[in-house]
């Protein structure tokens, strides 16, 4: 007997037809859901995170729509773009008329022999669920090859939106792959409106010496689920650079897995901001394979109402990865006392002549801040609200597209009320 | 312009000043003197409106209000203004938005215009002269990694934005090295006026060959034991504070 809240909602997700390409990698995704159930607050894995409200729930296969993209162009990105509503590819949203020749950056559905690398990505165990979810199901998603030593120097984008007039479930996935010596800027987007299930895969390859810089805006509907799976492989001397920014989803769960070759860097940086029932849970892997790799890792979340961040950051130094330099914080700031906060750092190390460090921070405003703002005549309200807005926007200064970050700023000025300050960019 | 008149003030239920007076005119310059634990800074702090000081007792008027019916605030806007010893870091807030800020809510107070960022980027290029700062550390966030004397020197440039009445600053010197403290002694006595005032808090007599006061007060124990002029601040450079303290206890007043 079991006391657990069953639901039938991953059968009911594939209970629709499976789509025709990569047949056999989503056989063997169904054959790991057979039987699976959504994880409860028992699994330690989602002990914080309390899937009940998704399981009341009842999806349907995302229909194709066509949406007014023009509040999301970014100036830098023009001719750099491709757009997915509801999980399909939409075209005449898309252009590619400025990707550099020899990059490939297309739909899937337009080029399966481009994609052998799919489902390629090592990852030890499964990363769970909702990634076979999504291979089991996805209908379309972005290729992006870059060229041996080429180094592109417009930044591409992704744009997956979700317009739900009942609730639906939607698969983006993308595939990354960069060849010896290439250099890539990608900024990856999720909009939406209605109430939906986006369960995105993004699988990244970045060969020796290759350098991803890879942003990530969440901005969902506030009653959507956002559980999203990354998997990158960085080898030898590559670096893979990413920033992931919450903002939407009534809950979202990023689950970002690196895997470092020799010499090879990573850094994780997450900001999330939540208010009202939000949730948002990042669970990061750090995987230290091999000798002398760095990673870092700052992650934080401004929680406010009664909201609830919840940050497991799992570094792994495998016995031959002497010399591996590893930092992680994770810094969160309560607005409320409903707030919630669970943060967790796990450090499997398994070699001796390492670099490793934790920390993590829960809590309110510091007084000395404060009295330092108002000592300069900020009232205690601009004082608090700038100090918020610092916080959050600490993790924006380096954004590299100034268009994106000049919008983040605003969206994180409107956020921490910070708006009445003025322009602080 | 401030008139200070047996103040007491406590941290934590534990007396830290214990009957201050001090009176400071428009035109003068004060220095507070005294060894390490002494008090000093607590008086600094306790004029700026530090929430974790209780004030216990007296009363301090500041050009004629009673300085504690205003918050920390709206004594900056009135025009006192605190030198920290330790700035502090404010990572995600650009050192000129923060002064454009502090700026214009001063501004605003006082009944003056703000100014957008184009006609505060004049302004402020101006005010970096004064105090030899590069115009990169306008861009950065508020005294995030800057080392300790460009944080003090970013704490002139704020006093020289704000222009206030009375400037108290705590251990200016401290962190800097003799040239940069030569550049910021000068800033302070150019922004030094008839109208204006200063509070000088240092434990070295060096801050003082620049900026020259008229006034020396050693404070210890929580009390000024001796007042004098800057000859004072020479004595004390020679012959440290053991004198002043041993001849207060011979004094035998209390």
């Amino acid at each position: 007997m079991t006391l657990a809240a069953t639901s039938n909602l991953v059968a009911e997700l594939l209970a629709g037809p499976r789509p025709a390409e990569w047949g056999e990698l989503r056989e063997a995704a169904e054959t790991r859901l057979a039987g699976r159930d959504l994880p409860t607050t028992r699994d330690e894995d989602w002990k914080y995170t309390d899937l009940k409200a998704l399981a009341g729930l009842s999806f349907a296969p995302a229909p194709k729509a066509t949406v007014d993209i023009s509040g999301h162009l970014l100036p830098e990105m023009v001719g750099t773009r491709q757009v997915f509503v509801n999980g399909h590819h939409a075209p005449h949203a898309s252009c590619a008329s400025a990707v550099p020749a020899g990059v490939r950056f297309f739909p899937m559905s337009h080029a399966s022999e481009a994609c052998h690398a799919l489902g390629s990505v090592p990852n030890g165990k499964s990363a769970g669920l909702f990634e076979d979810l999504n291979t089991a199901r996805f209908q379309d998603g972005a290729v992006i090859l870059v060229p041996k030593n080429m180094k592109v120097a417009l930044p591409l984008h992704l744009l997956f939106i979700t317009q739900a007039n009942a609730p639906v479930a939607v698969f983006p996935r993308v595939l990354v792959v960069l060849e010896r010596g290439s250099e890539l800027e990608l900024v990856e987007e999720h909009h939406g409106s209605g109430t939906y299930l986006t369960c995105p895969v993004v699988e990244i390859h970045v060969a020796e010496g290759a350098i991803l810089r890879h942003e990530r805006v969440q901005r969902d509907d506030a009653e959507a689920f956002h559980l999203g799976t990354l998997k990158a492989e960085v080898a030898k001397g590559g670096q893979y650079h990413s920033r992931t920014l919450s903002f939407g989803a009534r809950l979202s769960r990023q689950q970002p897995w690196v895997r470092l070759a020799e010499g090879a860097e990573a850094s994780l940086d997450g900001l999330a901001l939540l208010e009202g029932q939000q949730v948002a849970d990042t669970h990061s892997f750090m995987h230290h394979t091999e000798p002398n790799a760095s990673s870092h890792q700052l992650h934080k979340c401004i929680v406010d109402g009664k909201a609830r961040a919840v940050f497991n950051g799992r570094v792994r130094v495998a016995p031959l990865a002497q010399g591996t330099d590893a930092k992680q914080q994770s810094r969160n700031l309560l607005l409320s006392e409903s707030a919630r906060v669970d943060t967790k750092p796990q450090l499997e190390i398994y070699a001796d002549d390492v670099k490793c460090s934790h920390g993590a921070t829960v809590g309110a405003l510091d007084p000395e801040e404060l009295f330092y703002l108002q000592s300069r005549g900020l009232n205690a309200d601009d004082a608090r609200n700038l100090l918020t807005y610092g916080f959050a926007a600490d993790v924006l200064t380096h954004v590299p597209v100034a268009s994106l970050r000049r919008a983040l700023r605003q969206l994180v000025m409107a956020r921490t009320q910070a708006g009445s300050l003025g322009d602080l960019s | 312009m401030l008139s200070i008149k047996n103040l007491t003030a406590s941290i934590n239920g534990t007396p830290v000043l214990k009957g201050i007076d001090l009176e400071i005119k428009a035109g003068e310059i004060h220095a507070i003197m005294g060894p390490n634990g002494s008090g000093k800074s607590t008086l600094g702090k306790v004029l700026a409106g530090h929430p974790a000081y209780e004030v216990t007792g007296g009363e301090v008027l500041f050009e004629g209000q009673n300085l504690f019916e205003m918050d920390a605030d709206a004594r900056a806007r009135a025009g006192l203004f605190m030198g920290f010893q330790h700035p502090i870091e404010v990572p995600g807030v650009s050192n000129a938005s923060f002064l454009r800020l502090a700026y214009n809510k001063k501004a605003e107070a006082e009944g003056r215009d703000e100014l957008d960022p184009l006609e505060f980027d004049d302004f402020i290029r101006e005010k970096i002269k004064l105090v030899s700062m590069r115009e990169e550390f306008l861009d950065r966030s508020l005294n995030e990694g800057f080392s300790g004397g460009e944080k003090k020197r970013n704490e002139i440039l704020q006093m020289a934005v704000l222009e206030p009445k009375l400037a108290i600053l705590d251990e200016l010197d401290s962190g800097l090295d003799i040239d940069a403290l030569r550049v910021l002694g000068d800033a302070v006595n150019k922004l030094q006026r008839a109208d204006r005032a200063l509070l000088i808090i240092t434990h070295f007599p060096r801050i003082l060959e620049t900026i020259q006061p008229q006034f020396v007060h050693v404070l210890s124990g929580g009390r000024i034991l001796k007042s004098s002029g800057k000859e004072l601040a020479v004595e004390l450079e020679e012959r440290g504070y053991d004198w002043v303290l041993e001849e207060a206890a011979a004094g035998g007043a209390r």
